[in-house]
């Protein structure tokens, strides 16, 4: 699923921007040395096969009304290996945030760690563990494929809640992106295994060998790494899962506009203390937040309306100004409309 | 002198087993036009594919005086252009001006060396207004015109073209005739359109099941109505209209 | 075709098109940054943002219909995030605008901040896209030293799409003309796999013929290409305005603190 700007804060955004360029770097220096220039063709043309290919959509069978279709993700890899088919889910992402608009351009980090970089890498390796370990190749394909969609899926509600902005609380948000996201990774197996089929019959060379050069994937490095970001998403989810309260304590804890109302449950857990710290300190304009009125404070309302004012003054003068331009605009207007040739 | 293109007792089987190409010796001289013609599957473009060095195959094949091997393969691409059957498999890049830029540069000119030629290429072909364009707002006949320029502005002497008046209509074909009419370069042209061979060459390679079965001056070939048909082709128009004068 | 409406308005000529795909794509992101950053619960600032995009679409005379459709195509994940906020955040709030002054709940200021946020950020990117030729912006990333493999993968990626959306939509609805009822679950995704199978063992055939034709042309592993950007005089005006339109809109939005 495609985040958007507004799931994420901006020191989150930036992080995963960092990671995922610096990621993407490091995937092109190395896919250099295995990738032929004979791929170079392939490789764009199966980025436009994967965006042609989510267009086919078919009926989920236990959720009537909605529709699946295939992410590609763990098939690129199979095809083209790890490095190869991360670049080119992440150029299909790129350009869906670009021209479609779908997902916003600061999410454009957590969306290709989410989405293109995670199922890739993971996808693969447990699809060659399988292998190796003498399975057969749609088993491989199936659980590759549902467990990569699954570290991608998981990894959204982690990173939404740590900009903190989730209203919903977290494990609600965890457990339906798990859910729903089960029933996409079982439907994208069967249709990987499928065209993986296929593949073997019309074209064995590309489905039973597919990588141009050898990539070892150490199975140190490998483990390790999956350690560590298990680590991270382990501790960010307990670290979370306690600390953020849900919205029926916020609204229980302090009411501005009743000075005498008694907090029912004061929160004075130190985690979101610390919490609420790191983000004044962090965003250029802390929240609106009511947790710094304590209850008794009743100068609420003047102060409230004079703010309300300069609102009203900063809308209508964006309002002015932009009839002004409009208007002006169309004044100068000599020529008619130039648009692109269809 | 060394003739433009020299086939000697080529062969090629498919990976199947299958015999794509079977003994076909031929040579053409430089500046010649000759246009290979044949039935579906006769192995017209198989054989182009071979003269610019990109089918393995027994036998030798030289262009002006260079073997196809790997050794040369540079030197031939640079001698040979190529124009596929599908142009937008040859539009490749984002922009036209990218597209025809690519050869050149891939050549090792200079930048400034490789926009004269690129102008200068596109004027030919009539299309130096969409040098900016992309190749998917080009119409069909001007997708054709900007393959044949990605060629040219290699400034190769021999231009071979697969089926070039493919999906073209009437006017564009015309179009087309009047562009390849005004090279001076060696042209080879596989096609199965008759009336287009007829036009643009002078000498006729007839081909079917991967065998050259006649080779010589068009009009001779072309006007044998049984030696056509038995090939699964047919006379060309122009020729039943001389005849009926 | 959906190739049509992507690409609409990125030949158009006017000074926006004009100028370098750099600074555009620079002044777009720290826009979003900055646009996202902002308070969560102040919907006004929001709309004080909003008359940068709409400068420079009214300038590139882009339709404000044809942002304000795309913007409604891509809305509905954005807009179910943000119902959930009225849905969870019930604290009630004392809210005045100008001369009306109501209480709603915390959620549905942040629900309407959000919305605003998506709406602002998405016409700026809009902007951006529909003013820029990709082949520019593709240009543009390069020299800001993004990895030159992505940039061959994005730009054939580029090129690709339409054709491969016009033959799956072909091949769609050839399908949707042989459909006479719905076949059940498992059909379809046979069905499903042999079109998308189709289309692939396709596309990897024009890979194939591309490949043929890059090597035809020399091609021998190392991409060369021909920048034709150059910073001018304009560019640095143009990006010294966006500068000094989004310090004043920061200011406001401190005053509004």
């Amino acid at each position: 699923m495609h985040m958007a700007n507004e799931l994420l804060s901006v020191p989150v955004a930036t992080g995963t921007v960092g990671i995922a360029a610096a990621s993407l770097s490091l995937v092109c220096r190395k896919a250099k040395n295995v990738i032929d220039s004979d791929r170079l063709a392939l490789m764009g043309v199966l980025g436009a096969f994967v965006f042609a290919a989510q267009m086919v959509n078919f009926q989920l069978p236990l959720m009537p009304g909605t529709s699946g279709h295939m992410v590609g993700a763990v098939l690129l890899a199979i095809i083209l290996g790890p490095h190869a088919g991360a670049i080119v889910i992440s150029s299909v992402i790129i350009v869906q945030c670009l021209i479609f608009q779908d997902g916003g351009l600061l999410a454009l980090g957590c969306n290709i760690i989410n989405m293109a970089l995670v199922p890739s890498y993971i996808g693969y390796f447990i699809y060659r563990l399988i292998i190796k370990t003498g399975g057969r190749t749609h088993i491989a394909a199936m659980v590759a494929c549902v467990i990569a969609i699954e570290a991608g899926a998981a990894l959204v509600p982690v990173e939404a809640a740590l900009s903190g902005v989730l209203v919903v609380p977290f494990f609600t948000f965890m457990i339906t992106m798990l859910g729903v996201h089960l029933l996409i990774g079982l439907v994208e197996g069967i249709i990987t295994v499928a065209v993986l089929g296929y593949l073997q019959q019309v074209r064995p060379d590309l489905a039973l060998n597919p990588l141009p050069g050898k990539i070892r994937l150490s199975r140190k490095t490998a483990i390790v790494t999956l350690g560590v970001m298990a680590v991270i998403v382990g501790a960010g989810i307990s670290l979370f899962a306690s600390g953020l309260p849900d919205g029926l304590e916020w609204s229980y804890a302090e009411r501005p506009g009743h000075p005498d109302f008694e907090p029912v449950v004061v929160n004075d857990d130190s985690t979101i203390a610390a919490v609420d710290a790191f983000q004044s300190k962090y965003s250029p304009l802390p929240d609106y937040s009511i947790r710094s009125r304590a209850p008794g404070q009743g100068g609420a309302l003047p102060a409230q309306a004079a703010r309300g004012w300069t609102s009203f003054a900063a809308v209508l003068g964006s309002a002015i100004t932009m009839l002004l331009i409009w208007v002006t605009a169309r004044v100068l207007r000599k020529r008619p409309v130039t648009t692109a040739i269809h | 002198m060394t003739k433009a293109i020299e086939i000697r007792n080529f062969s090629y089987h498919y990976p199947d087993g299958t015999t794509a190409l079977s003994d076909i010796t031929l040579s053409i001289e430089a500046g010649e036009r000759v246009a290979l013609i044949g039935p579906n599957g006769a192995g017209k473009s198989t054989v182009l594919l071979a003269m610019a060095g990109f089918i393995k195959g027994t036998g030798k094949i030289s262009i002006e005086g260079l073997e196809t091997s790997n050794r040369n393969l540079r030197k031939i691409r640079a001698l040979i252009g190529s124009c596929l059957e599908n142009p937008e498999d040859q539009l490749f890049m984002p922009t036209l001006f990218d597209d025809v830029a690519f050869g050149p540069l891939n050549m090792g000119l200079g930048s400034e060396q490789v926009k004269a030629r690129v102008t200068e290429v596109l004027r030919t072909v009539g299309l130096e207004r969409l040098a900016d364009k992309a190749p998917h707002h080009l119409s069909a006949g001007q997708k054709r015109a900007a393959a044949i320029a990605t060629v040219l502005s290699m400034s190769p002497r021999i231009i071979t073209l697969d089926e070039p008046d493919g999906s073209l209509d009437p006017g564009n074909r015309n179009n087309l005739i009047k562009l390849l009419n005004s090279l001076t370069q060696t042209l080879i042209i596989a096609t199965c359109n008759m009336n287009l061979a007829a036009a643009l060459a002078n000498r006729v390679i007839l081909l079917d099941k991967g065998t050259v079965i006649a080779d010589g001056d068009s009009s001779t070939i072309m006007g044998d109505r049984t030696l056509m048909a038995d090939h699964g082709l047919e006379s060309p128009t122009i020729l039943y209209m001389k005849k009926q004068q | 075709m959906h190739h049509a409406h992507i690409d609409k308005f990125s030949f158009g000529d006017s000074p926006i098109h004009r100028f370098d795909s750099r600074v555009k794509v620079l002044v777009t992101v720290v826009f979003t940054v900055l646009v996202i950053s902002l308070a969560r619960t102040s919907p006004a600032i929001v709309a004080c943002y909003a008359v940068g995009p709409f400068t420079i679409l009214v300038l590139a005379r882009i339709p404000l219909r044809f942002v304000f459709k795309h913007i409604l195509l891509v809305s509905p994940f954005v807009l179910v995030l943000a119902l959930t906020c009225p849905l969870y955040d019930k604290t009630p709030v004392a809210v005045a605008f100008g001369p009306f002054s109501t209480e709603m709940s915390l959620g549905w200021l942040r629900c309407f901040t959000i919305l605003a946020k998506f709406v602002v950020t998405m016409a700026a990117l809009i902007a951006l896209v529909s003013t820029t030729k990709f082949a520019d912006l593709l240009a543009g990333l390069q020299k800001m030293h993004v990895p030159r493999l992505l940039i061959i993968q994005l730009g054939f990626l580029y090129r690709y799409i339409f054709i491969l959306i016009d033959r799956i939509h072909r091949i769609l609805r050839a399908r949707a003309g042989r459909k006479l009822r719905n076949l059940g679950f498992k059909a379809e995704l046979a069905v499903a796999s042999a079109m998308v199978g189709s289309l692939l063992s396709r596309s990897i055939d024009n890979a194939c013929n591309v490949n043929i034709a890059m090597q035809a042309r020399g091609f021998d592993g190392k991409w060369r290409t021909i920048s034709r950007l150059k910073m001018r005089r304009r560019d640095l005006f143009f990006a010294a305005a966006s500068a000094c339109f989004l310090a004043v809109m920061q200011f406001i939005a401190l005053r509004l603190r």
